[in-house]
């Protein structure tokens, strides 16, 4: 082993003894990450209803949000917030200044949050677009309501389309997570940073960053592996599910 | 005064554009009766349907369910629109549809497309729903498949399975628009026969059909739309034996 482990050109026995730290960059990335995604997923579900049924004053308002958070970079988005807000006096003196936008953080996590809210928006919009028309009618046609049909029929057929480019998104936002490394916070790749600059070991840090990383995108794959298997049952090709056994019964 | 007609249509009228459909049809339906529509493709059998639970909103023309009318009023742009949407619903959840192409919820299994209605509509308790709906399924001859998707079903269990969702609302009407016309040649007799025993039960049904011998033989009455208007109506014996209008011997003829 020892022997091994000397081909490889790596300062092993350094990663071995910052792997705490690498620990809790994976909590910081996991923890911005899937709570950007938790509430900007909240915030997508009603401004996608919004758009798709073409809100008058709403469906205007989203697509100018959805344009702008979609059209820059999260790292510039991120910037804004953390280093721009705080140059208006107003804010630096508001309630909102101490405990949050002073926070990087929090900044983080609302620059997260918004851009995800973004993508997710129309993700989930095209979704909703997409039931089928005879579906939506039959649903009309039995007497739900509008609020009655979104939620029993157009929104979990939605949701159960939009699983496999959702997947997309959540790694999309995990790798954007490593922007909050560049605001001073200690998530994964701002560890890989740290060491970095403390012993100019570059591959030490990059390399178990990477490695993180990938294996978190790893779980993620197989976690909506089986979200498919399980909710998109219904869309699998006839021959693949359960045969009957018996021959169909005479028609009553 | 006698019972008033399980369902009445006065009038109806319905354009689209500057292109009018409907034309100013009437019609009723006494309880039980069944009542076949024909009629050449783009003559509005469809839309008519379609119009009487308002999946298109008619310009003109009143519908009564059992002596309750539709509340229509003006709206901003002089367009109809429902005075009450909750009263619409009410209408709708007592005349069920049976869809050309079947229209299944696909993310749910049979049996949750028959329990949706009486559960999350009618507000009936899920024990009672789920009885219903087996019974329903027996009834259609697919107590076997009420774990099933839509999606692993033939067309024509497809559709029993929707006539076993609009019998789960135990219906006042049920109105059929092309049940079979999207089916394959093998598979419409299944759905014809849980049709006939449907009329059989004594069911008021409103039938938009291209299947000439079930407007013959089950019908009690039979009418001929051309042109957004009705041409010819009557007992389907003496109609189909001796049709008056040109338009209605040319389409028998087409037909047979």
């Amino acid at each position: 082993m020892e022997n091994l482990l000397s081909y490889i050109p790596l300062d092993i026995s350094l990663i071995a003894e910052n792997f705490d730290r690498f620990l809790y960059g994976v909590w910081v990335t996991l923890n911005l990450t899937f709570l950007a995604l938790l509430l900007g997923g909240l915030l997508a579900i009603p401004m996608a209803i919004a758009r798709a049924s073409g809100h008058r004053i709403f469906n205007p308002l989203i697509q100018v949000f959805t344009y702008v958070f979609r059209g820059t970079p999260l790292l510039v988005q991120t910037y804004l917030i953390y280093y721009g807000v705080g140059q208006f006096d107003v804010i630096r003196n508001s309630w909102l200044w101490d405990p949050i936008l002073s926070s990087a953080w929090w900044c983080a996590l609302i620059a997260f949050t918004l851009n995800t809210a973004a993508y997710t928006t129309e993700l989930l919009r095209g979704a909703i677009a997409d039931t089928p028309t005879g579906e939506v009618e039959a649903a009309i046609a039995t007497g739900h309501s509008y609020r009655s049909r979104m939620r029993r029929i157009i929104l979990p057929s939605a949701f159960r389309r939009a699983i496999p480019a959702y997947s997309n998104e959540v790694i999309f936002m995990l790798h954007g997570s490593v922007i909050a490394s560049t605001i001073t916070l200690q998530d994964i790749l701002g560890v890989g940073r740290w060491l970095n600059g403390r012993y100019y070991l570059a591959y030490e840090g990059f390399i178990t960053a990477a490695l993180l990383y990938f294996l978190i995108v790893l779980c993620i794959t197989w976690a909506f592996r089986w979200f498919e298997r399980r909710y998109l049952r219904h869309l699998v090709r006839r021959d693949a599910a359960p045969q009957p056994t018996e021959a169909p019964k005479p028609v009553a | 005064m006698s019972d008033p007609a399980a369902l009445k249509i006065e009038n109806l009228h319905k354009s689209f554009g500057n292109h009018e459909v409907i034309k100013g049809i009437s019609l009723e339906a006494q309880k039980g009766e069944v009542i076949a529509i024909l009629g050449a493709s783009g003559s509005g059998k469809s839309t008519f349907l379609r119009c009487i639970n308002l999946l298109e909103t008619p310009n003109s023309g009143d519908v009564w369910l059992a002596g309750e009318k539709m509340r229509m009023k003006q709206g901003r742009h002089g367009e109809t629109i429902p005075e009450d949407i909750r009263q619409v619903e009410r209408m709708r959840a007592r005349l069920a549809m049976v869809f050309q192409s079947f229209n299944l919820w696909s993310h749910m299994t049979v049996m949750e497309n028959v329990m949706e209605g009486p559960l999350y509509v009618q507000k009936t308790p899920k024990a009672e729903a789920r009885e219903k709906a087996l019974a329903l399924l027996e009834k259609v001859g697919l107590s076997d498949r009420a774990d099933y998707y839509p999606a692993h079903l033939s067309g024509g269990q497809q559709q029993r399975v929707a006539i076993a969702r609009a019998l789960a609302m135990d219906p006042d009407v049920m109105l059929f628009d092309e049940p079979t016309s999207a089916l394959d040649p093998e598979l419409v007799g299944e759905v014809l026969g849980v049709m006939r025993d449907l009329a059989d039960e004594g069911r008021t049904m409103l039938v938009v059909t291209h299947e000439m011998s079930f407007a013959r033989d089950v019908s009690s009455k039979t009418v001929f739309l051309h042109q957004g208007e009705v041409c010819e109506e009557g007992p389907p014996a003496e109609l189909f034996a001796n049709p008056q209008t040109t338009e209605f011997q040319a389409f028998l003829s087409r037909m047979n």
